[in-house]
Parts: C-alpha cells; structure tokens; sequence
C-alpha cells in the first residue's frame, strides 16, 4: 500500500467547517420581521465591528448574519435575525435554552482607529442598523475620543424601527451639548405615532451642518441605498477614503472558498463585508 | 536514475500492477465513447492512445460532488456530537494530460489560499499523480497549447512521454520514485534526445490558437467591461451550468443540511458543485439580484478565469484550454471564442 507523505505544505484546520454550539440566552421581538437574539458561546467571540458570524441550525442550514453587539471580552454574541427563509424562519421559532451553531468571527470589520479623532456619520437603512449598533456602540461609550457622533436611521415605517429604545437612550447621551445627534426617520408613518422624521436617509444629509473633510462615514443598508447616499456625500464633498460601507452578498462559506460572494475580483466575505469606499468604488459589481 | 524507458505494455501492466494494492483511477470508456476517470479493476483496459478528455475532470475526485462536510448526532437535544468527514485514503490518478495535471495545481493554489480547505487538502496530501503527455490536440475544441497548459509537467509524480513504441517514464518526487520501487525499469540512456524526439513528433500549432498571446488577455479582458462580445455569445445560453460542472478550475459550492430519514436526530451537512451561472447564484435575502442577467454571469466566468484568479495568483490563466465547456454546451458557447472575440475587439493582432 503506498501511503504518500503530505508534500503540499498545508496546514489546515479540520474543523473549518463545524459550527461551535452556542445557547440562546434571549429572545426578543422587535417587529413583525426582525428578532432580537442573545446567545452565549463556549469562548469569547473577540469580534471587531463590523464582522459576522455564519449561524445554523443542524438539519436545517447556515447563513451569515452580522454581528450586533460592540466588542467585548465576554461569551456573549447580540444579532438581530429577520425571518426571510428556511433557517431563519425556524431560528423565529426557537425557545430561550436552546442551541446554535456559530462559526466565525469573518470578516474584515470596522477599525476604530479609522474614527477616532474625527466626526462621526452613521448612515444605517433598515436593518442596517444591526451591524452598524457593533460600531455605535463602542464609539458611543467614548464619545470623548470622538468629534460629533450623527446617526441617520431610516425604515419603511414606524413599525419597522429597530432597537426604538435603545436608540432614545443614544439621544438622550447627549445632554443638550449638540455632540451627538441622531435622526430617526421613516419612509411612511402609515398612519401610526410617530417621533421621528418622514423621508429617506438621504434627505437629512444635504442641510446636514458638518465639516466633510473631518467627517467619516459608516454606511449600511439596502443595495438600492448606497448609490444616493454617496450621490449626497460626493455633493457635501466628503472624500471617498473617509467612507466606509458594509455590503452583502450571498454566502455559503464565510471563508473565501464557495464563490458566492466575489464582488468582481475581491470576495466580500474576506476583504469584506466592510470596504473603505476608495478602494471599490471602482468595481463596477460594487453597487450594483 | 530517475528516468526509465519502458514498453507500453509494460507500462500499462504496472498500472494495473499498482491497483491491486491501491486505488488507481484511470480514464476509461463508460458508455460509447465519453471517457471517465474509474477505478482501475480485474480486467480494465489501461490504454494511454485514444485519449479523449473525460467528461469530468480528473481533479474532482479530489472536491467530489455531494461532499459531506460533518456529519452530526443529536439523541440529546442541543448536546451534539459532530464528526468532520475527511477521506484520507490514498489514492493514485494515472492518465492525466497536462491540462487536467494544470488544473490540479489550479486547485491546490485555491484551496491552500487563506484558510486552507481542509477536506481538500488532506485528499490532494494522499493523492499521486501519473501524468502523460499529449503529442497531439484531442479534437478540435482543445485550446491547451494557447491556454499555457501544453507543457505543464509541475506536480505530477510520475510523468509519462510517448517516444514511438515506449513510453519514457520521469521520476519527478518521492512518491512518484516510491511507485517504480522494486520495478526493472530500463533507464533512459539520454532524456533530452528521447524528450527531443517525441517534441518532434507533436502537431505544429497544437489546437486551437489565441490572436494574442495568453499574457496579454488579463490586461484585454479587464478593459472589457462593456464589451458587446458578452452579449452576442449569450444569446443562446440557456443558464443551465454546465460548462461550470465539468470545468476542471470551477470550484464554488452550495451548502445544506440533511437529517436522516430514520433518525430525524442525526444528519450531515454537505457541500454540492454550484456554478456561476446559474441564475440564483448572486441573489440575496429580498430577491436583489448581483448578475441577473446571463450576459454578466458569462462576464463574471470568463473574467474569473482569464483575469481575476489569474492576477490574483500572479500567475497563467485559470482556464486550463481543456476545451470541457464548450464540448458539453448544448448551444455550442466556447469560451475559447468568447475570448478571442474579446481580443479581436482589442484590435489586438497576432
Ligand atoms: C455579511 C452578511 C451579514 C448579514 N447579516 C444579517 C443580519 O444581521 N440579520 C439578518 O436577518 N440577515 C443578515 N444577512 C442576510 C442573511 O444571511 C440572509 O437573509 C439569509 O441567507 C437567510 O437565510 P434563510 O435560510 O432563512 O433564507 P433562505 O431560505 O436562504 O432564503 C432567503 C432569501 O435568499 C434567496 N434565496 C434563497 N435560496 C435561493 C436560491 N436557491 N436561489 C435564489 N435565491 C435564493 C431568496 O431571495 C430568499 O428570499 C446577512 C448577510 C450577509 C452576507
Ligand atoms: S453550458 Fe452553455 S448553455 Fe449552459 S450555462 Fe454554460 S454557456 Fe450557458
Ligand atoms: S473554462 Fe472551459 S476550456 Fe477552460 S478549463 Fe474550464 S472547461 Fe476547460
Ligand atoms: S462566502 Fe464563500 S467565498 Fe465568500
């Protein structure tokens, strides 16, 4: 029997694929669409901003979803999960105790180093606002290290809104100092109450008071979005190296591997799903 | 000694000597005419002559289709036990023409790229490779020679040249020597005068050739976004996949879940060959489609191989010229035409 001696010089990692279970701590609804997940996992997840996890549930499936919550030093994992499908559907359903796979941190992810010092914009488009919280969050617990700290969230209507009491909470940091400023806005109040603004996140942009050549910008939202926001911020004269945009696409592997990803030449799931703008706006893919 | 000069014959016996202690794959015939790489067994025709390319190449058997990444158990519910399924058995692929031997090396590249695949790996580290040469194009959609595959002679272990009625058989690594081990070989008294011989017999120009040279294409393709060329060589496709399927260099996959049909407990997450041109493809959560049209799916294809994998790994194109896709495509899509279409559109001439 000849048994060849591995010459290939790899080293791999067996497990690659195999989720590590994780215990889900809290469920909470958020609106007819979207819920609200806290799990613990056997090992801190040592996340950036801006990174995703590759979520499953045996028998069923496995899909990205982003991660929610700032980085901590702990086990515990925030998402927000929007029931479109087949794992997502039956992730709706779970109760409080039981499990779940995780993979990851992937991703390139959001540098603070990239904001610190500087004013600060969010632009978050429905549940775009998930993985925007994982980088609000740490900058909003040192607003100090930062210039104006502005979030602009939009959804369909009030019913829509993600994390409403949460985001009260941001604008009430501010303490009448006009530091922080978040605009809460929705396409339609469809004849519900509403507190905030009616228009797209576009609108508040263009009589937005900044300073565009110290401003960087944190953008995540539909596919449809990105193209009027930077329409908005190309007329304000922000430039390109001071935005920074988180895209998704289809995934299957988290890990370079599937294809399914690939914006042209770069594959999203790794030198993504975070870009700095400069560096893609150039792919025709991109936005798209 | 690490070149021996033996009869057909008695290579073709070595062939069938080493499968009794291994399992060798070989092309053989399956059906009327298509070839396939099989286990070589008790009474299997091991003929180098007659070469046709098989409908699938050779390197799947290293990223099989409907592999299991993990298989799982759950009697305890949220307590599971998961197994990854890694296949470790030796194995030898003997009969691969310097295309397939190219594609191979295409594929360990990608799969040792980042987080090393790791079900790949460990069967391309239990893998031996015999290779054979080509002395003439297979038929008339062989673009090899032009795709820079020809003279690809990198990774095989053992690499076999027609030389009239013998085969002149190179030792290029240690398990390639440890195949001949115990065998009487005759040795080559002069490799590069038999090598000589048998690269006057090769057909001149060998298949079909590119208008420009392969090194110009990345820069030609890259240029092309807008291209006409995507459309007019679409208009027939029926987005079906195929030339993905049988591609040797097409490597994206879909994952699912399955449990069990006794045992709703206990199941396997496997991965299955997708391809890029199937329409669902680029669609995420809400219907959003990235190349909903196949004209941008033909782009991304051929731009993968010829430009973006070929940059990225700073190397020759990632088609290998085999010449699979445009065989299998019902409505008769080349990408060897795509291609030269896109380099006639330069106005680039040979
Ligand atoms: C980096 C990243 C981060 C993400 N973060 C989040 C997040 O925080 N929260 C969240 O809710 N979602 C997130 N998503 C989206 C989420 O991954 C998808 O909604 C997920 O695939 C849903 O899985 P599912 O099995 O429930 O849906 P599926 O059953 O896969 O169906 C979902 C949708 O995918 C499409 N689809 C599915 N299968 C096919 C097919 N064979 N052909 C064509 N189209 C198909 C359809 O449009 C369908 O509506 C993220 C995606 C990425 C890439
Ligand atoms: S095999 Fe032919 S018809 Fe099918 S997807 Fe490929 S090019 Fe289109
Ligand atoms: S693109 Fe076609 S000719 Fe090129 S390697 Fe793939 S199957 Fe062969
Ligand atoms: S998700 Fe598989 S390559 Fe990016």
């Amino acid at each position: 029997m000849i048994t060849p001696g591995i010459d290939t010089n790899a080293t791999f990692d067996k497990k690659l694929y195999l989720p590590r279970m994780a215990r889900i701590l809290e469920i909470k609804t958020m609106t007819a669409r979207e819920k609200y997940f806290k799990v613990e996992l056997p090992q801190p997840l040592g996340h950036r901003p801006g990174q995703f996890v590759m979520l499953s549930q045996l028998g069923i499936g496995e899909a990205p979803i982003s991660i929610s919550c700032g980085p901590r030093t702990d086990t515990i994992l925030e998402m927000v999960i929007r029931n479109v499908g087949t794992l997502t559907q039956v992730l709706h359903g779970l109760q409080p105790g039981r499990k779940v796979g995780v993979r990851g941190p992937f991703g390139s992810g959001f540098n603070l180093a990239d904001f610190r010092g500087r004013d600060v914009l969010f632009v978050a488009g429905g549940l775009g606002l998930a993985p925007l919280r994982s980088l609000i969050q740490p900058i909003l617990a040192q607003p100090e290290l930062y210039g104006s700290i502005t979030l602009i969230s939009g959804c369909r209507t009030p019913a829509d809104e993600l994390y409403r009491e949460e985001v009260q909470t941001w604008s009430r940091l501010d303490n009448g100092q006009g530091k922080i400023r978040i605009i809460r806005l929705v396409d339609d109040t469809a004849h519900l109450t509403w507190d905030g603004e009616v228009g797209l996140v576009t609108e508040p942009l263009a009589d937005l008071k900044m300073q565009p050549d110290n401003t960087v910008v944190a953008l995540c939202g539909p596919p449809v979005m990105y193209k009027f926001v930077i329409m908005e911020l190309n007329a304000r004269g922000v430039p390109h190296n001071q935005i920074f945009v988180d895209l998704e696409r289809r995934m299957k592997c988290g890990v370079g591997k599937c294809g399914h990803c690939q914006i042209n030449h770069v594959t999203c799931c790794q030198e993504g799903p975070v870009f700095r703008f400069d560096l893609i706006e150039n792919l025709p893919e991109a936005f798209r | 000694m690490n070149a021996f000069l033996v009869r057909k014959e008695a290579v073709s016996a070595w062939i069938r000597r080493l499968a009794q202690k291994n399992t060798v794959y070989f092309p053989q015939r399956a059906g009327h005419s298509a070839l396939r790489f099989k286990p070589v067994q008790e009474g299997s025709e091991v003929q180098f002559e007659r070469y046709h390319p098989t409908l699938v190449p050779p390197g799947k058997k290293l990223a099989p289709a409907n592999e299991v990444l993990f298989h799982y158990r759950q009697e305890r519910p949220d307590d599971p036990e998961m197994e990854p399924a890694m296949d470790e058995s030796p194995r030898i692929l003997a009969g691969v023409r310097p295309c397939d031997l190219k594609g191979i090396h295409l594929m360990d590249r990608a799969n040792h790229e980042g987080h090393g695949d790791p079900h790949y790996l460990l069967r391309r580290a239990h893998t031996t490779l015999i290779a054979h040469d080509c002395l003439q194009p297979c038929d008339d959609a062989c673009f090899c020679d032009a795709a820079g595959s020809l003279h690809w002679r990198q990774n095989a272990d053992v690499f076999l040249t027609p030389v009239a009625d013998d085969l002149l058989l190179e030792i290029q690594s240690d398990r390639g020597k440890a195949l001949v081990q115990g065998e009487n070989f005759p040795v080559c008294p002069d490799v590069a005068a038999y090598k000589a011989r048998a690269e006057k017999m090769r057909t001149k120009p060998f298949g079909r050739q590119f208008v420009t040279a392969l090194t110009n294409l990345p820069g030609i393709i890259a240029k092309q976004w807008q291209s006409p060329v995507w459309e007019q060589h679409v208009e027939r496709c029926f987005s079906c996949g195929t030339c993905n399927l049988v591609c040797p260099t097409c490597y994206c996959f879909d994952v699912h879940d399955d449990f069990e049909i006794t045992n709703v407990h206990a199941g396997q997450r496997t991965r299955t060959w997708d391809g890029c041109m199937l329409p669902g493809f680029a669609e995420v959560a809400g219907g959003h489609n990235f190349r909903p049209q196949p004209a941008a799916r033909q782009r991304h294809r051929v731009k993968r191989k010829f430009e973006y994998l070929t940059r990225h790994f700073a190397e020759t194109s990632f088609c290998t010229g085999c010449g699979r896709c445009g065989r299998q495509c019902t409505a008769n899509i080349d990408i060897f035409n795509i291609v030269n279409d896109l380099a006639k559109n330069a106005e680039v001439r040979p």
